[in-house]
């Protein structure tokens, strides 16, 4: 199925258009938001949350971009707005206790393994994300879209809707703000 | 006590990423979509059923009627002769009495 004949069936609500989309795009939405997130069960979450926007607003896509450029910038939109959300949480849970409903503490920092990193190199990618989780979220986004998603420059400025060249920008600024939080580590 | 990573190291760090495999979405992911979607299809066709939705048209519709009430009592009576002589072409609907004298009936046989 081409993406013009995908874009027909989905526009149509055809089933299997959608189950061809959802194949299609599952794995790379899914990696994206693990990269972003940190948290499998997050990261699954806002996957199905971004088929479904996907499967909402077909109507209005209106093909200036690719479809997966338009898929990969909800992903990123909503794996951003997830992490917000969270640390508003985090910071109104710390002003009033520490501990939930299931005497557990609210914030349970956790060392993140993705699963897809070589096996001698699972340490030192725990640290690594560790550092990507005190990175502003442009930078982040950037970051792992070219890291972990393996994306070009270019296809990252279609997502973030900017220049080839604030991509390259903001990459040396994530590599100048990793190293040097790397050699301020532990904290 | 300064901990600090040597440059081999956070050298070593920055690359680890160097091989990755991206990860696969997990087992059923579409089968468990579709569970989460199921919801919101349904909340959508029934959404003309719900209750606030239906108050709103009503409410909407009744305000409508308030509005046409009032346009229609602030239109200017006609004269009590005007009113009476049925071959007077108004603008106003036909009322019974007129039909009745159109007719040369009385309002009590036009029911009849």
């Amino acid at each position: 199925m081409t993406e013009q004949e995908l874009l027909f069936g989905l526009r149509q609500g055809e089933e299997s258009a959608f189950k061809e989309l959802v194949t299609r795009f599952q794995d790379r939405v899914f990696n994206t938001a693990l990269g972003l997130l940190q948290h499998h069960t997050e990261a699954e979450d806002i996957a199905q949350e971004v088929f479904i926007q996907v499967y909402r607003s077909i109507q209005s896509f209106k093909g200036e971009s690719l479809l997966s450029t338009w898929i990969y910038r909800i992903t990123v939109t909503k794996s951003l707005d997830h992490l917000r959300s969270k640390k508003r949480k985090k910071r109104f849970g710390l002003l009033g206790s520490l501990f939930g409903d299931d005497n557990k503490p609210a914030y349970e920092p956790e060392d993140f393994n993705h699963p897809g990193v070589l096996q001698e190199k699972k340490e030192d990618a725990a640290i690594l994300f560790k550092m990507i989780d005190l990175l502003p979220e442009n930078q982040r986004a950037a970051f792992i879209l070219n890291k972990v998603e393996d994306l070009s420059y270019r296809e990252i400025a279609a997502i973030l809707n900017t220049t080839e060249s604030a991509v390259d920008s903001l990459l040396q600024r994530a590599k100048m703000n990793l190293r040097k939080k790397l050699n301020e580590f532990p904290p | 006590m300064q901990n600090k990573f040597s440059e081999e190291r956070v050298l070593s760090i920055m690359e680890s990423f160097g091989g990755i495999q991206p990860a696969v979405a997990p087992d059923f992911f579409y089968t468990r979509l579709r569970a989460k979607m199921q919801p919101v299809e349904e909340k959508r066709r029934f959404f003309m059923l719900r209750p606030a939705f239906i108050t709103a048209t009503l409410a909407v519709l009744l305000i409508a009627n308030v509005i046409s009430l009032f346009q229609t009592d602030k239109m200017p009576h006609r004269p009590l002769r005007e009113k009476q002589d049925p071959t007077v072409v108004n603008s106003k609907p036909a009322t019974i009495e007129s039909f009745a004298a159109a007719y040369n009936m009385t309002t009590g046989s036009v029911y009849e």
